[in-house]
């Protein structure tokens, strides 16, 4: 039993780097939709990593999380997700490098294109996109790169 | 209990999330209220809610029907509030939670004025509802909140109605102590 | 009527939370319209009550729970998978190893390989000067504008509603 350990752990010693290039190819986005207003109070405790960030762009008092979902980015491989109000994200992994990766963001609405961008996620450094109104709130999509 | 909920319980018991689900649709407002009624915070009490069903999920093996179900899963609410206000009070606060003494943030001095007051009471209320005993604040949520009866509220607690009743009792001329402005002679 | 105060006093909290006998009822109403004091503690429970009841209902109301709900089975994935990888390593118990004499050839075989084989992997990458965090952005719909903070490190992208309005949803 011990022998057999032993052999698997000097395996996966010996093929690590190879694990870690397949490892590279796929990159872990968060997407984080909040609705901020400033009507009432709160911060979302989802949302404490990003605190900082948000209080010094703007004043709301309010920010409320309305979906959080991480997904998995493969190279050109689309994911998409709904966002409130009723639109699609999708994300596309278009370049990956050691620390940033390259994402073709679209947003859509009843297969409409609203917005195409394309930005570079680090780990450490959030993108956001903000501005359309939702009844009193606005709506603001967070994304940051996992790892 | 009825057949319906044993079935659904059963089920849970050996790992069935669909069964959770459902528990959680008929649940979920009730576990929401007690904490809610405890941290007198939104996003707080959608942490300990979410904290509950998943627990619940792990332990459920452990209820053997010997009280009610749903007093069980109180009791399991009412816990786990507690235990969250225990290690926030031990964590830094992030958001703009009012502490002990009513220090309003800036950002609610900003806001006008009738969310002031509004903020404002919320925070006593909140300030006054922590000078309570955890058993004697348990109580007190159960009865004001839930409208559970003495009997529910001994079940829930683990404990006799007569401790129940003195609890409450107690727990009431305190908090009516501390909030005789908003109490006394109407508002 | 003072000592009929102290009784009835005593059985106002159960008479509010609707707990006493119809003996202790009569009692009770039939001091009530005598005794403004005790119609003041009962006043002052009811106040109480509208105090500690009425925001958790006006929550209640405002509340998506369904969103909870994704949140609550995400949450039960996350445990169970930490379930199988304490499984994991129990079964792959390494811990023998550190007193055998196979470590030293192991790690040394292994920094070997990631020598020869790391500048193969990452020759395409190289540092790179510092581009922008936006590349571009393209919208037929918004105005936009981009801002970019060092300390603390975001980038926002913000729209204006502009060149076609888009109608806001609740």
């Amino acid at each position: 039993m011990r022998r057999k350990a032993s052999f698997f752990v000097i395996l996966v010693l010996l093929l690590s780097p190879f694990f870690g290039a397949v490892a590279f190819a796929q990159v872990q986005v968060r997407v984080r939709a909040m609705e901020a207003s400033n009507v009432g109070s709160g911060f979302d405790s989802s949302l404490r990593d990003l605190h900082d960030q948000l209080g010094s762009l703007f004043s709301f008092s309010s920010y409320r999380l309305l979906k959080d979902e991480t997904v998995n980015l493969s190279p050109n491989q689309s994911v998409s997700l709904s966002i409130p109000p009723e639109r699609s994200l999708e994300l596309t992994l278009i370049n990956q490098h050691r620390v940033t990766a390259e994402v073709r963001v679209k947003i859509t609405r009843g297969g409409r294109e609203l917005l195409t961008t394309l930005v570079r996620l680090a780990p450490g450094r959030s993108v956001s996109i903000g501005g359309p109104k939702r009844g009193e709130g606005t709506i603001i999509i967070a994304l940051s790169r996992m790892q | 209990m009825d057949v319906n909920e044993a079935q659904l319980i059963s089920r849970c018991q050996q790992g069935d999330q669909e069964a959770l689900k459902e528990i959680f649709n008929q649940y979920h407002q009730k576990v929401f209220r007690i904490a809610y009624g405890v941290v007198r915070q939104r996003e707080e009490a959608l942490d300990i809610a979410q904290e509950v069903f998943i627990k619940l999920f792990r332990s459920i093996h452990q209820f053997q029907g010997r009280s009610r179900f749903y007093t069980y899963l109180y009791r399991m609410t009412m816990n786990t509030a507690i235990d969250h206000t225990r290690k926030m009070k031990k964590a830094p606060s992030l958001s703009m939670d009012q502490e002990e003494g009513f220090q309003l943030s800036d950002d609610a001095e900003r806001r006008p004025d009738r969310i002031l007051d509004h903020k404002e009471l919320e925070a006593r209320v909140k300030w006054a509802m922590d000078q309570l005993s955890p058993d004697q604040k348990a109580v007190l949520i159960f009865r004001e909140v839930e409208g559970l009866s003495y009997q529910e509220i001994a079940e829930a607690t683990g404990s006799s109605i007569g401790t129940v009743m003195s609890r409450l009792h107690y727990g009431r001329k305190k908090v009516q102590e501390l909030l005789k402005d908003y109490v006394e002679g109407g508002r | 009527m003072k000592s009929e105060c102290s009784s009835v006093s005593k059985l106002l909290d159960k008479y509010f939370d609707q707990e006493v006998t119809p003996e202790e009822r009569s009692l009770v109403e039939g001091h009530l319209p005598d005794c403004s004091a005790c119609r003041m503690a009962l006043d002052s429970m009811q106040n109480l009550r509208i105090l500690i009841k009425n925001p958790v209902e006006e929550a209640v109301g405002k509340e998506n729970f369904p969103w909870v709900w994704e949140k609550i089975e995400k949450g039960i994935q996350r445990k169970e998978r930490l379930g199988l990888w304490d499984f994991l390593k129990s079964w792959l118990d390494v811990t023998p190893l550190l007193k055998r004499k196979i470590l030293i050839p192991a790690v040394a075989a292994a920094v070997i390989l990631i020598l020869i084989t790391a500048p193969l992997l990452y020759k395409k990458i190289s540092s790179y000067p510092v581009q922008s965090v936006v590349e571009y952005v393209e919208s037929e719909t918004y105005n936009v504008m981009v801002y970019e903070l060092e300390t603390p490190q975001v980038t926002v992208i913000w729209l204006f509603e502009g060149l076609e309005e888009e109608s806001s949803t609740s």
